[in-house]
């Protein structure tokens, strides 16, 4: 799983760097750029309160915890309760929360409208969320990561189409909780457009390390949430799992930011709400399936 | 017995109005002190031993009725007391600021009203229907009208109070209807007798009567548009009494008509459904105009709108679980409804003192006039961090809690089977609730308290006393407690649920428990985490260097306060969805983008809510001239009014001698 953490980010400038014809930079260069970062010191602006000094402990902590409740296709979770996928939903709007207040503490325009972003898609895609997770509940009859995919494996092979279906439903809300292409480019030099590059604009040394692990622990969680759901199709082992995870979402979202250019920010709730409907349509195929097995 | 009550209420209304100025309110604090102890003790005692009869009298109009402490009764005890006790110490630093203002009468009113207030609503609670109950609850109307007048040289809380009033009483007249009704049929007008009731005759008209008077109350939509009024044009700590406690009475009397029907599956079932459909429109209407404002005590009666609700939703889902023959559903959904109950009684408390902090301090309650607050009133920041985090319902606080058991019977639902379609449409609901009120209140705290001042009146104000952080501390500490404690807090809330549903809460607290123990030993875990990455960091920093500059502003040097993103910009996204819940009203104009060396503009928008338009529609000015026309028929004159009397009992004598009376 943290491999899975570490190595996403690397495979996602791996593909961009041979699809635009480069030679590319490390493949752990990201995970250097961390250290290094940990090693500074940092600069803080007299505007800010206290609040901003903690805000990423809060944002790793929340992903931290929201991270050990993901199992690796059969491996167990480190934690796990019934009712754990909506806690791991809320530990993420915790982290989400805290950052948005940091971001409206250095009283800065563009990070305000990073915030105002990132608190209006973050409320969007939560509907997604839940009925993707509401689908795995109604195959399996429970509500924890651990005891869904353990029972997983016992499917008819009819729900294969809605498991691929919800494994790219949550490779979408990967790409817009991460910030990626097309709801965000972390790459753009214009503050204007950024959103979540923004909020952590005025950020340095080890705060913005924090800020950088939670992300890759965050896309660890969505990418092996979908690579479960494609590996209970096709082997459910963790062997397969985990470079699914890594190389599917990698590969994925590399191509899609080489590929595609950025909604503009007006469709990016469009978009958002395109895949809520999306989730709404796997989420009633798969119990239109479901009753027919039934019957 | 209604002797001694009478006289002691006769007392300490005196004592209120004989003692000097300082001391009303220690006069009222004591009042309400002695009440909560006394409501305490009986909800303790009622919970272990089971229903407590207080009294058993006979009225002329109902029959016979009883004041008596059930479990249901004892929940709502409970919130009463500990709410109004934080209420009324909150009070004494509010209503200082006043002492200049108004006479002492004024504030002998006011301090008389809050207690009539609280002793109203407990009665409510305890009486078990009919004429005692209808009495009770007058009382609260009209103590609570007077609480809202208390700036009543301000026009528009003058407006907002009689608003309130109107439409208090086209509640109470459903809610006499439905009593009458009630008794005709059975003879008998308690709660208990609904029951007999629905048996007997078509249960829609009587539930329809009583859902509409009590939704009324708690703000269901469209009849939320008197809270938006009510909460902004009263003072702080009655905003957070009615909001916080006295619209749970109209949660109060749902889950009576809840209990009345339990054995009556079918019934059960159909208005189960409309209570869960009722929760989800009246979440999300409010969830998305409260994200809209710009106000911050109207932010927060919105928000309150949202979360009657979740508790709908919560009692929705008990309903149609229990009626599907779920055991476990039934108890999450209800469990959870009744801890929602609790958490928001605590939390909306603590935001609108909060609320009260902030106006006491700056007197405006507009958010685009503050920011930075949080350096000037630390506490109130801390303490408003605190309620923020628990109502966006986030771990490890207790909103969390309350919305975990609501879900998790939802996706019980899903994954048993039972009504899975209803259960998809609560889990939306719920969760969309779930993120835009992350929204709301990330907006309503970044713009208050954090960023740079946008007025002078940011860097005069200062903290508040201590009482009144006294009086914050209070609900914090219980929020704390249920929040990483939930599986202690659970029981009792459980002991509830069974007197609701009947059902026994044996097995569901088998399943509950050990759950809630895990989630406890989570957030200790991740409080432990993020203090422990906290401290990792401030150690390795302690060598570093820190340095302090600017914040970024992107190559432009000059940044005003004003340039900040404010409560109108954070939700700007939102609004293109909300559109077409909401009326703009635009005052003055903005600047035009030809204007190349802009002037001065005056420019505010504010978004109404369409229901609240409808209020101004053509039937309104025709009920307004017909009025008036009605008006003319008051002359004052003493000989035409005994024409009118003479003419009505002609009118009766012919009428009888027809036969149509």
């Amino acid at each position: 799983m943290i491999v899975v953490a570490l190595s996403i980010t690397g495979v996602i400038n791996r593909t961009r760097a041979v699809l635009a014809g480069r030679k590319g930079i490390r493949f752990f260069q990201h995970v250097s750029n961390a250290r290094l970062m940990l090693r500074k010191g940092a600069v803080y602006s007299p505007t800010t309160t206290a609040l901003f000094r903690i805000a990423p402990c809060v944002y790793l902590g929340a992903a931290i915890m929201a991270f050990l409740f993901i199992p690796v296709a059969n491996l167990e979770p480190v934690l796990s309760f019934h009712g754990d996928i909506i806690l791991v939903a809320y530990l993420l709007a915790l982290s989400r929360i805290a950052i948005v207040l940091a971001a409206m503490d250095t009283g800065s325009s563009f990070e305000g409208m990073g915030a105002a972003r990132e608190a209006l898609y973050g409320a969007l895609v939560e509907p997604a969320l839940m009925m993707g997770l509401a689908t795995f509940a109604l195959f399996c009859g429970y509500s924890s990561f651990a005891d869904i995919f353990s029972t997983a494996q016992m499917f008819d092979t009819n729900l294969s189409i809605v498991m691929l279906l919800l494994a790219y439903v949550f490779l979408i809300i990967m790409i817009i909780e991460s910030g990626r292409v097309p709801v965000d480019d972390p790459r753009t030099h214009l503050e204007l457009t950024m959103i979540h590059e923004v909020m952590c604009l005025d950020y340095s040394g080890i705060d913005l390390a924090m800020i950088n692990i939670a992300g890759w622990l965050k896309n660890a969680i969505w990418a092996m949430i979908a690579a479960n759901a494609v590996s209970v199709v096709v082997c459910f082992h963790w062997e397969f799992a985990t470079p699914l995870a890594i190389l599917g979402s990698g590969i994925t979202i590399g191509a899609i930011e080489s590929l595609r250019a950025r909604n503009k920010l007006s469709r990016n709730t469009t978009y958002i709400l395109t895949i809520v409907a999306m989730s709404a349509l796997v989420l009633l195929t798969g119990f239109l399936l479901y009753q027919n097995i039934d019957i | 017995m209604f002797l001694y009550a009478l006289l002691a209420a006769v007392v300490a209304i005196l004592a209120i109005f004989v003692s000097p100025l300082r001391a009303k309110v220690w006069v009222a604090t004591t009042v309400i002190s002695l009440a909560a102890i006394g409501a305490l003790f009986l909800v303790v005692s009622s919970l272990i031993g089971g229903e407590i009869m207080l009294a058993k009298f006979s009225t002329d109009l109902f029959g016979l009725e009883r004041i008596s402490v059930d479990a249901v009764s004892a929940l709502f005890l409970a919130i009463i007391a500990i709410a109004s006790v934080a209420v009324v110490i909150y009070s004494r630093g509010y209503v200082e600021g006043y002492f200049k203002r108004f006479s002492p009468t004024h504030i002998s009113l006011h301090y008389t009203a809050l207690v009539l207030l609280v002793v109203s609503m407990m009665m409510v609670v305890v009486s078990s229907g009919g004429f005692s109950f209808l009495f009770s609850w007058e009382l609260m109307t009209i103590a609570s009208f007077i609480l809202i007048l208390f700036e009543a040289d301000r026009q528009e809380v003058r407006r907002a109070a009689l608003n309130y009033l109107v439409m208090m009483h086209i509640g109470f007249m459903f809610l006499v209807a439905g009593f009458v009704m009630l008794y005709n049929v059975t003879g008998s007008a308690n709660f208990a007798a609904v029951e007999c009731y629905f048996k007997v005759a078509k249960p829609v008209p009587l539930f329809v009567m009583f859902f509409l008077g009590f939704g009324m109350k708690a703000g269901l939509f469209p009849m939320h548009i008197w809270l938006p009024e009510a909460h902004p044009a009263a003072p702080s700590h009655v905003s957070a009494i009615m909001s916080g406690v006295m619209i749970k009475t109209g949660v109060y009397g749902i889950l009576r008509m809840l209990q009345a029907i339990d054995h009556n599956t079918e019934l059960l079932y159909s208005i189960g459904l409309i209570v869960l459909l009722a929760g989800i429109v009246t979440g999300l209407w409010g969830v998305i105009l409260a994200a809209m404002q710009n106000d911050v005590k109207r932010l927060l009666a919105y928000s309150s709108i949202e979360n009657i609700g979740v508790i709908l939703i919560g009692l929705g889902v008990a309903a149609v679980g229990h009626a599907a023959g779920s055991n476990l559903i039934g108890m999450c959904g209800m469990c959870g409804a009744l801890l929602h109950v609790v958490n928001h009684s605590l939390f909306k408390t603590m935001l609108f003192m909060s609320a009260g902090n902030i106006y006491s301090k700056m007197h405006t309650t507009a958010m685009n006039q503050m920011g930075g607050l949080a350096k000037h009133m630390p506490v109130t920041a801390i303490l408003m961090l605190f309620a923020t985090v628990a109502i966006c319902a986030l771990p490890p606080l207790n909103g969390f809690v309350s919305e975990l058991l609501i879900y998790i019977g939802m996706f019980n639902g899903v994954s048993d089977g039972h009504e899975v379609l209803y259960a998809i449409g609560g889990i939306i609901a719920l969760s969309l609730i779930g993120g835009v009120v992350v929204l709301a209140f990330s907006k309503l705290y970044g713009v208050v308290f954090l960023g740079s001042p946008r007025s002078h009146h940011v860097a005069e104000s200062t903290e508040v006393d201590n009482q009144r952080i006294v009086a914050m501390a209070i609900p914090a500490v219980l929020i704390l407690v249920i929040g990483l404690l939930p599986h202690y807090a659970i029981r009792p809330i459980a002991l509830v649920a069974e007197g609701v549903t009947g059902a026994d809460s044996g097995l569901a607290i088998a399943s509950f428990v050990p759950m809630l123990e895990k989630l406890s030993y989570i957030g200790v875990m991740l409080l432990l985490v993020i203090s422990l990455l906290f401290v990792a960091k401030r150690r390795a920093q302690l060598k570093r260097k820190i340095e302090s500059g600017p914040t970024w502003g992107c190559g432009f040097t000059a940044p005003n306060t004003k340039m900040q993103y404010t409560g109108e910009s954070f939700s700007e996204g939102l609004e293109n969805i909300g559109k077409p819940l909401m009326k703009d009203t635009v005052d003055g104009r903005a600047v035009e983008k030809s204007e190349i060396f802009p002037s001065q503009h005056n420019y505010e928008v504010r978004h109404k809510d369409k229901v609240d338009s409808l209020l101004g529609q053509w039937w309104v000015k025709l009920m307004h001239r017909i009025n008036l026309n009605v008006m003319r028929l008051r002359t004052g004159r003493v000989n035409n009014y005994i024409t009118f009397a003479l003419a009505f009992l002609a009118a009766v004598l012919i009428f009888t001698l027809v036969g149509i009376l």
